[in-house]
């Protein structure tokens, strides 16, 4: 793969060739890896933990807020992957622990096969060059009393990269590559609207050229007439740059929209990793249908046939979470299937169903084709737009990719 | 007879900094039992109509500057604050955005519903009571008789907004208005809420004024629709018509500014170009010129009146029948709003006459 990597301080650790595979890894992340495209991050096993403590001088540790719990993915060059779940659910410390805002409790995260855990100082200092984050709120992370050319250029100045006249005029290339007027280089963050801090946050992680960009919830806080403005320009800039996004955020149209693949974050972990289509069309996961058939969509005909599968409760603290499955607590199938011994007692393990969709959860080929999937998908209504209501699954096979055929349980 | 006539509603804010022109005359009418959906961007005005309605503007800087409210036969912009206070909780009940703000965080839920119910009605504090229990049991709150004894922060985020339902309905209101009432809260809460609102004001006969800035929110709660934009409504029509055939370009705009969950394959964005207007400047023309992909060179000084789309059609303000009206001198047609662009051969939209400095216009985003 093409990265513009172009510093020869970058080049010196991530000599290592990006295709070779790290020593044998745990189930979770096995199944049908992506062997074609480069691996750029490898995260396996990731845990982060928060300690609570009691006590003011004698601070006792009494246990621990599990906000990332033991989650493996891969994020392969140039492509985007959708981080979604509901707040508290880990994704921003997941995200924060890439980029080593958070440090890891447990577990391995390699950028570029370099193992982040073992670097310190300059090394890491040298590696995060390569990795940038776009925050959710444009009014808070950016800097009140720095020039938007001051905040731009920050990060080159940091990694003293090129002469003063140079950072000059990449912070002018940049503005305009971001869509901003250069002239504005001068102007302070409050005179800027939302959309356009947003776009001065982009063009801040683009200043030193990264090969994977975090962004958290770069949309969430913007008027809906200017979130497509900023993701148009997301995916602009991932073609011109050959960039590679963790996308992180709560609205799974949005993430859907914008992602290769998307992975579903539940308390902690990974309860589904999939294509962004199949995910959409085919969720195994009861939570996952759950998450789709809640979100609105802005058609009466198409929210007239829907029906919502409303979860019982709110999310359990992931202090103290449940034991089995996660979910088991708030799952509908579960309830269906007459409350089965293992969903409290064994922890499903992330396991392949199909081609590149993995899940976990231990009855989820009862979901497929069930009527809650169908009317959340909206499937029905995609190959038999006449038909309100239930809809008769035999209706709905017509799209389905072939190796996507699961065996009954 | 309406419920609520609002008519020609102007209000504005006397700051330092000068005059916000908020609501720039604004006029609706609601059915008993009615939904209504007001959709628009921060800033356009659909919470400041609503505030204005309760009486509840921000002192001293708003004022209802004009136009008439007329709730149940009463002028609600000249009746006595103490006929108001009477008025709201009672006939009006309101669910704001922030439920751990709205409620008081040191008295307990016990304490707020009762002195709701006991401010407007004649009971005794057990009486009350049993009443406040009724209606928590009633939003879905698991052992009402305990959590009743609660504090706000014991709840969580949606547990919260349903006693804030559960307040807002507690005195059998006629009209409730909800003003994004799950904005702040995830989605399968929302979904929740959303529900229980449907239900219980379906149930109890409660019209509803539903604010919110998301389209999918509005498409499966409401009946009709008014599209708000810079303290104008720009698009009225009941919901099926409205998202049937989206007629004002802020409207298509909209709808292509977001990407659907249910498309099958992923469509193209068209965002709308620029931002949104500052209201510290009287508005001249129409409020959405500067940003429009259909403007033509009278939309910079004439504001167009909110007209009924078919010439011919009967004036129907409210109700299922009500008719689909917006204000634009050059409509998309059915194919442009398809499309989310004008496809007329040659088509530019005209440029800003010389005398208006507009440095609102997009200067941003020039490539796309």
């Amino acid at each position: 793969m093409t990265s513009p990597e172009t510093g020869p301080a970058g080049a010196a650790t991530s000599s290592v060739p990006a295709s070779s595979s790290v020593p044998g890894g745990p189930p979770g992340s096995a199944g049908p890896g992506p062997s074609d495209a480069a691996v750029l991050v490898d995260v396996r096993e990731l845990k982060v933990w928060f300690p609570i403590t009691e006590g003011i001088v004698l601070e006792r540790h009494v246990g621990d807020v599990r906000a990332v719990d033991g989650v493996s993915f891969k994020l392969r060059r140039g492509e985007t992957l959708g981080l979604v779940g509901e707040s508290g659910c880990g994704k921003s410390t997941t995200g924060r622990a890439i980029i080593r805002l958070n440090a890891p409790t447990a577990g391995s995260i390699s950028f570029d096969g370099v193992d982040l855990a073992g670097l310190s100082g300059s090394e890491l200092r040298r590696i995060r060059r390569r990795m940038q984050m776009i925050f959710q709120d444009p009014y808070s992370s950016l800097n009140p009393r720095m020039t938007a050319g001051g905040i731009v250029g920050e990060p080159l100045d940091i990694h003293a990269i090129g002469s003063r006249r140079e950072r000059q005029e990449r912070v002018r290339e940049l503005m305009s590559t971001v869509g901003l007027n250069p002239d504005f280089v001068e102007r302070y963050p409050h005179e800027f609207s939302g959309g356009q801090r947003q776009r001065i946050g982009v063009a801040r992680a683009l200043a030193v050229n990264p090969d994977l960009i975090v962004a958290d919830e770069p949309i969430s806080a913007l008027d809906v007439s200017i979130q497509a403005q900023i993701i148009n320009l997301l995916e602009r800039l991932q073609g011109e740059f050959d960039l590679t996004y963790l996308f992180i955020a709560h609205d799974l149209s949005v993430v859907r929209h914008i992602s290769d693949r998307i992975a579903v974050m539940y308390l902690g972990r990974i309860v589904e990793l999939a294509s962004s289509r199949d995910l959409n069309r085919f969720p195994f996961h009861p939570y996952t249908v759950a998450l789709l058939s809640a979100i609105p969509i802005p058609d009466p005909v198409v929210e007239s046939r829907r029906r919502r599968i409303i979860l019982r409760g709110d999310v359990p603290s992931p202090a103290a979470p449940p034991s089995g499955c996660r979910f088991h607590t708030r799952c509908w199938l579960r309830e269906k299937l007459g409350n089965p011994e293992e969903c409290v007692t064994i922890d499903p393990e992330l396991r392949v169903i199909a081609s590149g969709h993995e899940v976990a959860c231990h009855f989820a080929e009862k979901v497929d084709d069930s009527p809650e999937q169908l009317q959340a998908t909206g499937r029905a209504s995609a190959s038999t737009p006449a038909a309100p209501g239930t809809a008769p699954a035999s209706a709905v096979t017509d799209e389905r990719p072939s190796e996507a055929t699961t065996p009954p349980a | 007879m309406a419920l609520l006539e609002v008519r020609d509603l102007v209000v504005r804010f006397r700051t330092h900094e000068g005059t916000i022109f908020a609501v720039n005359g604004v006029s609706f009418d609601l059915e008993p039992g009615e939904t209504l959906g007001l959709v628009g961007e921060s800033g356009c005005g659909k919470s400041v109509t609503n505030l204005a309605l309760m009486r509840l503007l921000p002192k001293p800087a708003g004022h209802i500057e004009g136009g008439t409210v007329s709730f149940d036969g009463l002028d609600l912009v000249s009746l006595p604050e103490s006929d108001m206070r009477e008025l709201r909780g009672k006939e009006i009940a309101m669910i704001f955005q922030d439920p751990m703000t709205s409620l008081n965080p040191v008295l307990t839920i016990r304490e707020q519903m009762v002195e709701t119910i006991q401010a407007h009605r004649k009971t005794t504090a057990k009486e009350a009571r049993v009443r406040a229990i009724e209606l928590l049991g009633m939003v879905g709150i698991p052992k009402p008789e305990t959590r009743l004894d609660s504090f706000p922060h014991q709840f969580s985020g949606g547990m919260r907004q349903r006693v804030m339902i559960a307040m807002a309905l507690a005195l059998e209101p006629k009209l409730m208005i909800a003003d994004e009432p799950t904005t702040a809260l995830d989605v399968t809460i929302q979904a929740q809420v959303l529900e229980l609102l449907r239900r219980l004001t379906t149930d109890a006969g409660t019209a509803l004024i539903l604010i919110t800035h998301d389209l999918g929110v509005v498409a499966g709660m409401t009946q009709r629709i008014n599209v708000m934009y810079a303290g104008f409504i720009v698009e009225t029509a009941t919901t099926a018509d409205l998202f049937a055939a989206p007629s004002h370009p802020y409207t298509v705009g909209l709808l292509h500014s977001i990407p659907r969950l249910d498309e099958t394959r992923p469509q193209e964005l068209v965002p709308i170009e620029g931002t949104p207007p500052d209201q510290r400047r009287a508005p001249v023309g129409c409020p959405f010129a500067p940003r429009c992909a259909w403007r033509l060179p009278v939309c910079w000084t004439d504001n167009p009146p909110l007209v009924p789309i078919d010439v011919n059609a009967r004036l129907v303000v409210s109700g299922p029948n009500a008719t689909h009206q917006i204000a634009c001198h050059n409509p998309p047609t059915t194919e442009e709003s398809t499309a989310g662009r004008p496809l007329r051969e040659g088509f530019v939209p005209a440029p800003p006459p010389g005398s208006v400095v507009e440095d609102l216009a997009p200067t941003e985003e020039v490539l796309a």
